[in-house]
């Protein structure tokens, strides 16, 4: 069997989970004009809720991806209405400082809630399936089909109802939107609500295909969801979705053919060329203006 | 006593840090975050230069055994090199949260390859052993050496603080504040934006480097569980807390904060099966420290001097909401 097949099988793996992460990332930002740096922290509370669901009230698979969607929701809306609506109008470095406060505040309740050592679920990887040229475990299969589907509902969200319509014009002039008669405030929070909802399953998932994780899991995911967005055009969902495909096969394939300990360590080095060279973005033409950061 | 002369200390380092800090960020305006890996350089350097060749199964480079200012100097060297390639990326154009971000990745690049790859400084494990170089020379006890260093840390910082100062009031100063207030303004006045920002960030670099020689000194062996990049965080809540951009300022607030927060974990209740709970407290409440300041009072206790005073303007109650031009393009 071909070996670099497999390994881009691992990596469509890695971009699937990559991809909800820099999804909810992108609509965070193109709604709030804000980097949030707190966001790898709605990953982790999705993991953390997913593992509770499994330790305590002993749910199945399902019980617990519906927990970890349940608890990133509620941790998106939160973080919306305690943080970034009160820092709104500021500069934009400004309100970074402060969700990178609100990340190292959210790592370390969740160390006090669960304890500094790593945690793990007791679903298992499931066995190997041969899947055309590919070698996934089910929980691979699973990872992938999930975000497949839920990247053709977003699309349907944003392109064929009102909340999606909504969310483009805020997105594009938060007053303008407002003065045309959109409730702009209550998009926000409900696009917040959605980015949530997809961090924190995209955190079940990161944590399970990993296997243990601590409070730092997010933290450390969130370097990769940026590059993913950078690569794609930071802002933009779809663009984003393909970038986060680009970026994870890479990070997969430059891993598995040297020290995949240094995995982040290629992440970043991936950013940086994209940002000295590509700063729009891959599917950006040179003479299209960027979203101003 | 001695509890005292050790917190009196450790602030006075990382006061001079935090100096080096907000040259970056106060002045300039950038906001970076790979200064913990500056000050965790310098301190790596500091005792690979001084601790003499490693015994198996440890390993680390170099293993000298340089006289341990001379090993300050010479760490504080590589620091700014590095600096100077990580500025050389970052500065050019990239900006705001853009800036940070390439910032965060080089410190976390770092972090992963001295934590994972051992020849270098025995990964996980760190480095350990410069306890109290000159004791034997300088003919004192334990307790003496400890006052005397922390004597050695006050002047320094003292003598920092005179440069830092006297630079900040200096036409290099000012032209570091008009190229954060608007770029192209700055730039349209004949003001070498990259350069400036450059000579600023190598210098707060080698503050970092000084610092962390010093750290080394102070706690005798350094690991990586010593400098998460998230310490950072701490620093910058101490410039918030005092006045960014005001050297003053930055001074007492480190002590401020680090006497207050070091002062108020010994009160907390500690038990002996969660190890993590006293320190994962102090992170909630610095980051809080760091929200409500930004919220409520961003210029800080000291707030920077625009020199608006002078024509009996009222200065602008916020400077970060003026800073940043743009991004790359």
């Amino acid at each position: 069997m071909n070996t670099f097949l497999i390994n881009v099988g691992i990596g469509l793996a890695t971009a699937s989970i990559l991809a909800l992460s820099a999804v909810a990332f992108t609509l965070e930002y193109a709604v709030s004009r804000i980097a949030n740096f707190a966001h790898g922290e709605l990953l982790t509370i999705g993991a953390y809720a997913a593992y509770s669901g499994r330790a305590f009230f002993h749910q199945s698979i399902i019980g617990a991806a519906v927990m970890a969607i349940a608890a990133g929701t509620l941790a998106g809306l939160l973080l919306n209405a305690v943080l970034i609506e009160q820092f709104r109008g500021r500069n934009v470095i400004t309100v970074f400082i402060a969700t990178l406060g609100a990340s190292l505040i959210i790592q370390n309740i969740l160390m006090i809630i669960y304890g500094a050592a790593d945690v793990s679920y007791t679903f298992g990887q499931g066995s190997l399936h041969h899947v055309g040229p590919f070698l996934w475990t089910t929980s691979d299969i699973e990872v992938i089909v999930s975000a497949l589907l839920i990247a053709g509902l977003l699309y349907l969200l944003l392109q064929w109802t009102k909340f999606g319509k909504a969310i483009r014009a805020v997105s594009q002039d938060r007053v303008l939107a407002q003065i045309s008669g959109i409730p702009a405030r209550r998009i926000v929070m409900q696009t917040w609500g959605l980015a949530g909802a997809l961090a924190g399953f995209a955190g079940f998932a990161l944590a399970e295909t990993i296997g243990t994780f601590g409070p730092g899991l997010g933290f450390g995911y969130l370097l990769l969801t940026i590059t993913a967005c950078v690569a794609g055009g930071i802002g933009r969902p779809y663009a984003t979705l393909g970038g986060a495909l680009v970026v994870g096969i890479a990070v997969e394939l430059v891993g598995d053919y040297t020290n995949s300990a240094y995995k982040l360590a290629y992440g970043f080095g991936l950013l940086v060329i994209l940002l000295l060279l590509r700063p729009n973005g891959l599917f950006v033409g040179r003479g299209m203006v960027a979203v101003r950061a | 006593m001695m509890y005292w002369i050790s917190v009196v200390t450790e602030s006075g380092i990382f006061a001079i840090l935090a100096l080096g800090l907000d040259m970056v960020w106060g002045w300039a305006g950038d906001f970076d975050l790979a200064f913990y890996g500056y000050l965790a350089l310098g301190s790596y350097m500091t005792m690979v230069l001084t601790i003499g060749k490693p015994i198996p199964p440890t390993e680390y480079i170099l293993g000298l055994t340089l006289p341990y200012p001379l090993a300050i100097a010479v760490a504080d060297v590589l620091v700014v090199a590095l600096a100077a390639i990580i500025g050389a990326v970052a500065l050019r154009n990239l900006r705001e949260i853009y800036f940070a971000v390439t910032t965060l990745g080089a410190v976390s690049a770092l972090y992963l390859v001295v934590e994972v790859y051992t020849p270098l400084f025995d990964g996980y494990n760190g480095l350990f052993g410069l306890i109290n170089p000159g004791q034997s020379a300088l003919n004192l006890t334990y307790n003496g050496y400890r006052q005397v260093f922390m004597v050695i840390v006050l002047v320094i910082l003292a003598v920092t603080y005179l440069v830092v100062q006297r630079l900040s009031k200096s036409p290099f100063g000012r032209m570091l504040r008009a190229v954060r207030e608007d770029e192209r303004a700055a730039a349209a006045y004949g003001r070498g934006i990259f350069f400036a920002k450059y000579r600023a960030y190598l210098f707060g670099a080698a503050l970092a480097g000084l610092a962390g020689g010093l750290f080394a000194a102070y706690i005798s062996a350094f690991n990586p569980s010593a400098w998460t990049p998230q310490e950072l965080l701490v620093i910058y809540a101490a410039i918030l807390v005092g006045g960014r951009g005001n050297p003053r300022g930055v001074i007492v607030g480190v002590f401020v904060v680090y006497i207050g927060f070091i002062e108020l974990t010994r009160y907390l209740p500690s038990p002996a099966s969660r190890p993590e709970f006293a320190p994962a407290l102090r992170q909630v409440l610095i980051g809080l420290l760091i929200i409500l300041m930004l919220r409520f009072r961003p210029a800080g206790i000291f707030p920077e001097h625009t020199g608006a005073g002078r024509v009996g303007r009222a200065p602008a109650p916020d400077p970060l909401e003026q800073s940043g031009v743009g991004a790359s393009s």
